[in-house]
């Protein structure tokens, strides 16, 4: 050995100050180049070590796991794997962030099965003592079997050291520091027996990885001992979960962070910001800054989203020919369409927000500070930001659920996001409010109509957290949590992340969501606008005769109204809305507002739109026409329809029952079945049922 | 005449969207689940 130089590989997660370890074990000695064929960089240098030993480094490229996924993984485990490569490293330094040891030391495990000399380089020690960690190296050695160089490049400390584990490579251990095989003995035992001479982990590598090795083909292997993808994969995450078990168990005792002897900036403001006390009154504070900026900074730009598409409905039926398509143009499409990008404000501000919040790096800290709480309702920390998202829409916050690892915590988020209170909610609540409660102040100073929209809100998040617990109880989904807390440094968000992060979420809700909308309107459109029979097909003479009859003296205007109205009452969706009123009775609702709450079902914000058509309110220089109609509507008896206990009963109805298509829609393509979203369905619509008679028979 | 053409047409087009959206089941792995879900 002595005139023969040892190989050392270098081997690290991204930005553990690998190059930094090479650079100073090799200073200007370096050669730079391709590996054969692709164009991943090959980085070798020289090194002297002590006694006349000399050694050559070789950089491989940043790897989170020998699980590859990209060509730069590949590269690692291809070397790794490969005895007879001329680079075949004698021994390999696992170098590692102290700060992130947890993370790091994955690959540290995996790299130790192969059964290579393997020395564990940890970086950044002069980070430490800001930090407040202090390693029981000895412990540390001892349990992943290996030894240990603590160094900082930053410092020039420990490379002595490390040189000096380098040259005494023989001596190192080449034993596993886990038995990963365990968690499949008999699998795994049968790998064995087929292949004597073979590393079982090395065999699993090539069943699992898309890697080239010689004399020994994946095939071969799945030939004699076979699993489907599908079982292959939850072998995978199998093994990945029992090695965070393994370094969590090690690091417990190895590693103590004690936070309050850290002195950075970060560590202090963490302090503060994931604080028993504080940690929660600030988290709360932002959330009601958020939500005051995004009602009020969003209503100018509604305001002239709402009159720009107003005006192009009387524009299109002014200028167009009349005819059955511009009915269709100026009341089903623009009308859609408007409803669709009148959102787009809200939505815009919201993920405005969030995204800054994740890029600074805060909402890692509310993540950690609200998991414990949600872990108990069956959710998890990372449920917080699609239960805030679920505020402007539930389509984006249904999509930002992909972040959490655990699937059954995942699930229950999907399936109770959609109560919570989204702006499509709004304009059905302002004016119901509006009718049934009396514009007064409690106290002096609160008004009674905004304490009651809390209350809603509060309402849909409560029953969200309360639907989680009681998934979380019933649901038989099996599925393991490795939840790896990741706290990221803070950082000033960067403007263009932000900027597309706001633009791809507001563009997924407008092409998600707004086809499906627009769709569902335009056939909307057509059930109101066609029916069978004579009833429908000559309204105009029957409503004449009818108002002939009475010797009432009514407008153009008003007859074109009381046309409209017996229309849609004996069109599809008229007569669909008779057929349930036994159903609605109950609730307090006539087959008006059945009708509205049906072609709710498709989406919620067509509800007062609907409304609107059915009460015929023509071009009226009224305030409000709308309120107005619904204000004067009377039952058969002469009461008020529109009543506190009818009132109240339709904002819960709106507030639980899952009346969005789109959503629906999202909610299938998430959990990739349709089962969920029928179960979702179901259970909604039955909540509000429920929710609204106990109202409406309670108060009434 | 010619609107009530393109009008239906819409509306067939609207129709066909929404029975594809909702009811033409694509075979595809989907890559945000978890493994462990059953659905791939
Ligand atoms: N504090 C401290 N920072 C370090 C140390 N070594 C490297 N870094 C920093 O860590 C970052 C990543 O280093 P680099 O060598 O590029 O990491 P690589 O991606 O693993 O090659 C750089 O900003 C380095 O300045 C160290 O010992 N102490």
């Amino acid at each position: 050995m002595s005139n023969e130089n040892i190989n050392v590989a270098l081997i690290g997660n991204p930005n553990v100050g690998k190059t930094s370890v090479f650079n100073a074990l090799t200073g200007l000695n370096q050669q730079v180049g391709n590996y054969p064929g692709i164009t991943v960089e090959k980085k070798v240098g020289f090194c002297k070590l002590p006694n006349h030993a000399k050694a050559n480094i070789l950089d491989l490229p940043g790897t989170y796991s020998l699980n590859a996924s990209s060509m730069d993984e590949n590269v690692v485990i291809e070397l790794l794997l490969n005895k007879n490569d001329k680079l075949f490293p004698d021994v390999a330094v696992v170098v590692t962030d102290v700060e992130n040891l947890k993370r790091n030391l994955l690959l540290f495990t995996q790299i130790k099965d192969l059964e290579i000399p393997v020395i564990l380089a940890i970086n950044m020690a002069d980070r430490m003592a800001y930090k407040g960690i202090s390693l029981d190296i000895s412990h540390l050695e001892e349990q992943l079997n290996t030894k240990i160089a603590l160094i900082s490049t930053r410092k020039k400390q420990g490379i002595e050291e490390l040189k000096q584990l380098i040259m005494s490579y023989k001596n190192l251990s080449t034993e596993p520091c886990l038995n990963a095989s365990s968690m499949d003995p008999d699998y795994f035992g049968g790998l064995r027996k087929t292949f004597p001479n073979e590393l079982v982990y090395k065999l699993w590598l090539v069943i699992t990885q898309d890697v080239n090795f010689r004399g020994i083909e994946k095939k071969e292997i799945l030939s004699e001992h076979r699993k489907s993808d599908s079982e292959l994969k939850r072998m995978q995450q199998k093994e990945t979960i029992k090695r965070y078990q393994f370094i969590n168990d090690v690091l417990k005792v190895g590693q103590t962070i004690d936070k309050e002897s850290a002195r950075d900036f970060g560590t202090k403001l963490d302090r503060i910001l994931t604080h028993k006390v504080w940690g929660y009154a600030i988290f709360f504070g932002i959330l009601f800054l958020i939500f005051q900026s995004i009602f009020s900074w969003s209503e100018v730009p509604m305001d002239l989203i709402d009159s720009a598409f107003g005006w192009m409905s009387t524009a299109v039926q002014e200028h167009m020919p009349p005819g059955v398509l511009t009915d269709l143009i100026s009341q089903g499409i623009i009308p859609g369409i408007g409803g669709i990008v009148i959102f787009i404000p809200q939505i815009a501000f919201l993920f405005l927000f969030i995204s800054v919040l994740e890029e600074s790096g805060y909402m890692s800290r509310v993540v950690f500070l609200m998991d414990k709480i949600m872990k108990r309702f069956g959710l998890s920390g990372k449920s917080v930001v699609p239960l805030i998202s679920g505020v402007a829409c539930a389509i984006p916050a249904i999509m930002a659920t992909r972040n959490i690892e655990n699937w059954k915590e995942r699930l229950i988020t999907i399936l109770v996001t959609p109560f919570t209170t989204c702006s499509a909610r709004l304009p059905v609540y302002t004016i119901i409010i509006s009718l049934v409660i009396p514009d007064e102040r409690v106290l002096g100073f609160l008004n009674i109509r905004g304490l009651m929209l809390m209350a809603l809100y509060a309402a849909g998040f409560l029953m969200a957290i309360f639907a989680a617990y009681i998934f979380n109880k019933i649901l038989k989904v099996t599925s393991k949590t490795y939840f790896v807390v990741e706290m990221p440094n803070y950082k000033l968000p960067l403007l263009r992340n932000v900027g597309i992060n706001v633009v791809e979420k507001t563009k997924a809700f407008v092409v998600g969501a707004g086809k499906i909308i627009l769709a569902i309107s335009i056939v909307l459109w057509f059930l109101a606008s066609y029916g069978p029979g004579d009833d429908f097909n000559n309204a105009d003479k029957i409503v004449t005769a009818q108002i002939s009859k009475s010797d009432a003296a009514v407008s153009q205007q008003e007859l074109d109204g009381h046309i409209a109205s017996y229309k849609l009452e004996n069109s599809y969706l008229g007569i669909a809305g008779k057929v349930i009123e036994p159903v609605i009775k109950p609730l307090g609702y006539d087959w008006k507002i059945g009708i509205a709450v049906l072609s709710s079902f498709a989406a919620r914000e067509v509800f007062v739109g609907t409304l609107a058509t059915i009460y015929s309110v023509g071009e009226t220089d009224e305030q409000d026409p709308i309120r107005e109609k619904m204000a004067a509507e009377r039952r058969p008896d002469g009461s008020k329809l529109f009543d506190l206990p009818t009132g109240i009963s339709l904002l819960l109805f709106y507030a639980f029952a899952m009346q969005c298509a789109s959503t629906l829609a999202i909610v299938k393509k998430e959990t990739n079945s349709w089962k969920w979203p029928a179960i979702q369905f179901a259970i909604m619509s039955a909540v509000a049922y429920l929710a609204a008679l106990t109202a409406y028979q309670f108060l009434q | 005449m010619i609107q009530e053409l393109i009008a239906f047409g819409i509306l067939g087009v609207a129709l066909l969207y929404l029975g594809r959206k909702f009811f033409y089941k694509k075979k595809k792995n989907n890559d945000n689940c978890g493994t462990d879900c059953g659905c791939g």
